[in-house]
């Protein structure tokens, strides 16, 4: 078999722009996608808010060097200042480009592309198309992807690399549909799977899929990560069911409010109120629950996000979908009554170790959006800032990788290593004495990283957490899969998808344990304070006999000096 | 104890899924499995095939993803109507059941099986690669990034709606047309096309239109608007559709195609008669030879077994009837007008 040009694992915003790229690079290149779900179903859709680009369409003073220095700051100092410059700098171009190709953006009186204010961000550069900004996004570029004639494996699982000392030689799939073991040999894979959120499970608002599958697969072939103790919360997740409520609701001009009627983020961010940056009105939502200022309910205890005084009109034009979940999931209706909420797992700031080229440590591999990370989020990423960073950087990796792909020759996957990982699924299937059932392990591991390594942290509790991971991942290895069809074996599926996410448990509970500061998205109860002597540096995972082994890297710094983070 | 909470424990019951089942290794043909769970108010479908894959038969098999509403995946019959699994309470369900307290699960129809509940979404790609489902940016790509097409919010507004679906293909199930002829465009892959066509950045109005009207396309829907009505995003696809219509009619022409003939000869009836000459339709719409050929066979086997709608009766026009045509009048040429103002645009 030929090997590809290009294997792209994953078909969301990031992946689709890396195939877009790459062809326009290089027509003549045999690209293929890979996608566990039809690419149109991928978690891009999700996004709501927008993308941030000072295109200046709002506020006419706004640049792309302020840009730079809000992304910086709301950092926590940890992104790497000459990636941030990639990001900002490319931002207007990148929204104009997909405005050109058909991206139904809303618009402002002068017929340009429209702006909202976002948290943490000095100017109203957010460009958005209502509240399904992701949607539109990703449904234009899977467009322009079969306009292109890329070609789409849809509904295939990646499961490893297959690598030749230094260099991959492309990867071993399951073809979903037919249950078949599949070779794909390829010069260069590009990862473009999404975060790892999920393994927060019940209090994530996260898609069931979110399991960091291309960067435990990177993690298993030997490629570093990195910065994974930073997972960043959503202030806003429906009480009942995790699931988010966009930033721009705040942006609209929503209130947060508590048991006593107070706007509580005065005391926290008084300047920029519930516009503050995540990971700051995420503490302060967790805090006034902590301290007891919190509603009270069976489904556990909440505050209110206020839209009643946006009226009706502005409610319906602006944040339509929210509307219809809240009503859906908890039965509010946002115009008559406030909506329940707390914090939820939302994001990956950690991801694949790679270069500002999305080159990861391993020759003829990359890695691109939030399975990568550059790193330009840092310790807090801003919201506005995901749509951003997989579309510039899936564009990078999709021309990098392109035009790596005619050096290299890979030699060919054996039927050897193919059956050798049939085999290794269907040992899932073989009864033993004693078994485990997934989803008890996963609800669990959920259970696990939201008490001991969520958004407050403590040495004894990461301690804690270790420890049950470690037994959790004693238990799967009991674990049984019962279906032992070969067609569309979810069950299968979902079983390797939960040994994705406790090989990269493991490694979010060692960063947060090493990590003797707060910084970010991670507070750390016993170390207060930002230690940029010891640790304004990022921290790095390689996989050893079976555990992380932790190692550093300096942070890039520019022309920002290290400064305090308030607003 | 709150109030919240014994009231909590009272909205808890026993829920039976009737579930279609098929695995093509096993199965020669589908079956239908019984669960019987015992559930708390407040609880969607999606949340319930969890539990039961979860904890009571871990081969049931369907697909899921974001479980909020905006990925499409879950979509599947609920009570034999296409919806989203994960928006959908089954408290509500409760009441729609055909027999108390059992609720009925199957696939996606119209589209082929592959196992459970789980369909082949591919033809449906296929269908929107067909019929060119992209903007074909009027502007060369190698100066994309560079600067904004203008567009104003009313233009915004004529695709905002559109840009809505989420292709989770709940209307391609209750299409009735693709129940005959899996041939047809779907409503889903029409909504596109609309979306497309009235995007003034892209450049191929003209072939993607050419397209919509032969044979399987546009003029094929019966406006039975089921396509609507099971709209998981309460998009108005019939607009959509008429919307295709009404410009296929505007650029091309009434003698183009034999749906804008019908469309045509509808007109006409109406406009003159007050009512439908059903005998002569078909001669307007395909022509003499067609309908010879095609239709007096069946004709002949009409009469037999007297199903010939009897000639219409002459209406005496009366001032209502007169005040109707006028306003009928008055209606086709504002279209007409709408028609001329949108192509000078």
């Amino acid at each position: 078999m030929k090997p590809f040009d290009i294997v792209i694992v994953g078909g969301g915003g990031a992946g689709l722009y890396a195939a877009m790229e790459a062809m326009k690079t290089n027509p003549g290149l045999n690209i293929a996608v890979l996608s566990k779900i039809y690419p149109n179903r991928s978690h891009t859709s999700a996004a709501q808010g927008g993308a941030n680009a000072a295109l200046a369409n709002k506020a006419k003073d706004d640049t792309v060097e302020m840009h730079i220095f809000d992304t910086i700051k709301g950092s926590d100092y940890l992104a790497d200042q000459d990636a941030v410059e990639v990001l900002c700098s490319e931002a207007p171009k990148i929204i104009r480009e997909l405005e050109n190709m058909g991206t139904p953006w809303s618009r402002l009186e002068d017929n340009t592309i429209a702006q909202r204010p976002f948290g943490g961000a000095g100017r109203p550069r957010c460009c958005y198309c209502a509240d399904k900004t992701g949607h539109t996004i990703l449904q234009t570029l899977y467009e322009q992807c079969l306009r292109k004639g890329v070609f789409f494996f849809n509904e295939y699982f990646a499961l490893d690399l297959c690598v030749d000392g230094s260099r991959s030689r492309g990867l071993i799939a399951m073809n979903i549909k037919t249950g078949r073991i599949e070779a794909f040999p390829a010069k260069t894979v590009i990862f473009a799977t999404g975060g790892y959120a999920k393994m927060y499970w019940n209090r994530s608002s996260n898609a069931a899929g979110n399991t960091g599958d291309g960067q435990a697969i990177a993690y298993r072939a030997g490629i570093s990560l990195k910065d994974m103790e930073f997972v960043q919360f959503h202030p806003t997740g429906l009480r009942k069911s995790g699931l988010l409520v966009t930033e721009g609701a705040r942006g609209e001009g929503g209130y947060l409010v508590n048991a006593l009627g107070e706007r509580f983020m005065s005391r926290y961010a008084p300047e920029k109120m519930e516009l503050g940056p995540r990971d700051l009105v995420s503490r302060s939502l967790e805090t006034e629950i902590l301290e007891g200022r919190g509603f009270d309910s069976p489904a556990g205890k909440y505050l209110h996000l206020d839209l009643r005084h946006l009226g009706p009109e502005l409610i319906k034009s602006r944040l339509p979908q929210i509307r219809e979940m809240c009503m859906y999931f908890e039965g509010v209706d946002p115009i008559d009554e406030p909506i329940p909420v707390r914090p939820t797992a939302h994001y990956s700031m950690g991801g694949i170790d790679t270069d500002n080229f999305g080159r990861t440590g391993m020759e003829g591999v990359y890695a691109a959006g939030e399975c990568g990370c550059v790193s330009v989020h840092g310790a807090n990423r801003l919201g506005g800032n995901s749509l951003l960073d997989i579309l510039v950087f899936g564009r990078i990796a999709g021309r990098a990788a392109a035009e790596e792909a005619g050096k290299f020759n890979p030699s060919p996957i054996s039927e050897t290593e193919v059956t050798a990982k049939e085999l290794e699924l269907r040992s899932f299937m073989q009864p033993s004495g004693h078994y485990e059932r997934y989803g008890s392990l996963r609800e669990d591991l959920g259970h696990t990283l939201g008490m001991n390594v969520g958004i407050y942290r403590e040495a004894t509790k990461i301690r804690q957490g270790i420890e049950e991971i470690a037994t959790l991942k004693e238990r799967f290895s009991h674990v049984r899969v019962f279906d032992s069809g070969d067609v569309y074996n979810t069950n299968l599926l979902q079983v390797l998808e939960l040994r994705n996410m406790l090989d990269l448990a493991e490694t979010v509970a060692a960063g947060a344990l090493v990590r003797e500061e707060s910084r970010g998205s991670h507070t750390r109860t016993d170390f207060p304070t930002r230690d940029d002597i010891n640790w304004h540096r990022h921290t790095t995972y390689t996989l050893e006999g079976t555990g992380p082994r932790l190692g550093f890297k300096p942070v890039v710094m520019g022309r920002y000096e290290l400064q305090e983070r308030t607003y | 104890m709150s109030d919240s909470t014994i009231q909590h424990n009272e909205d808890s019951r026993d829920v039976t899924f009737r579930v279609h089942r098929f695995n093509p290794q096993v199965d020669s043909k589908p079956y239908f499995d019984d669960y019987t769970i015992r559930l708390e108010k407040g609880i969607t479908v999606l949340r319930a095939l969890n539990y039961i894959k979860e904890h009571v038969d871990a081969s049931l098999t369907f697909r899921a993803f974001c479980q909020a509403g905006i990925c499409g995946s879950c979509a599947m019959r609920v009570n034999n109507m296409s919806k989203l699994a994960c928006t959908t309470q089954v408290w509500d369900e409760l009441d729609k059941c055909r027999e108390p307290g059992i609720i009925k699960v199957e696939p996606l129809r119209n589209l082929p099986l592959i196992k459970d509940l789980v369909v082949e979404m591919d033809p449906l790609v296929e269908k929107m690669k067909g019929y060119s489902n992209w903007v074909d940016s009027k502007m060369p790509e190698e100066n994309w990034g560079r600067k904004e097409f203008p567009v104003s919010e009313a233009e915004f507004l004529k695709y905002d709606k559109a840009t809505d679906c989420i292709l989770c293909a709940s209307c391609v199930s209750e299409c009735t047309i693709l129940r005959a002829n899996k041939q047809y465009v779907s409503p889903a892959v029409l909504l596109k096309s609309y979306r497309m066509n009235v995007d003034s950045r892209d450049s191929m109005h003209e072939q993607r239109l050419a397209g919509l009207v032969k044979d399987h396309g546009v003029w094929d829907c019966t406006h039975c608007y089921r396509c609507q009505e099971s709209c998981v995003k309460h998009i108005p696809i019939m607009d959509a559709i008429h919307g295709i219509r009404e410009e296929a009619i505007a650029e091309r022409g009434v003698k183009d195609t034999s749906g804008a003939r019908h469309a045509e000869a509808f007109m006409e009836d109406i406009g003159k008669k007050g009512k439908l000459v059903e005998a002569t339709l078909p001669i307007r719409t395909n022509g003499v030879v067609w309908t010879m050929k095609n239709l007096l066979p069946m004709a002949f086997k009409m009469v037999l077994k007297r199903r010939t709608p009897p000639p219409p009766p002459l209406v005496k026009s009366t001032k209502d009837i007169e005040k109707f045509r006028a306003e009928f009048r008055e209606m086709s040429g504002h279209v007409a007008k709408d028609h001329a103002k949108k192509s000078g645009e």
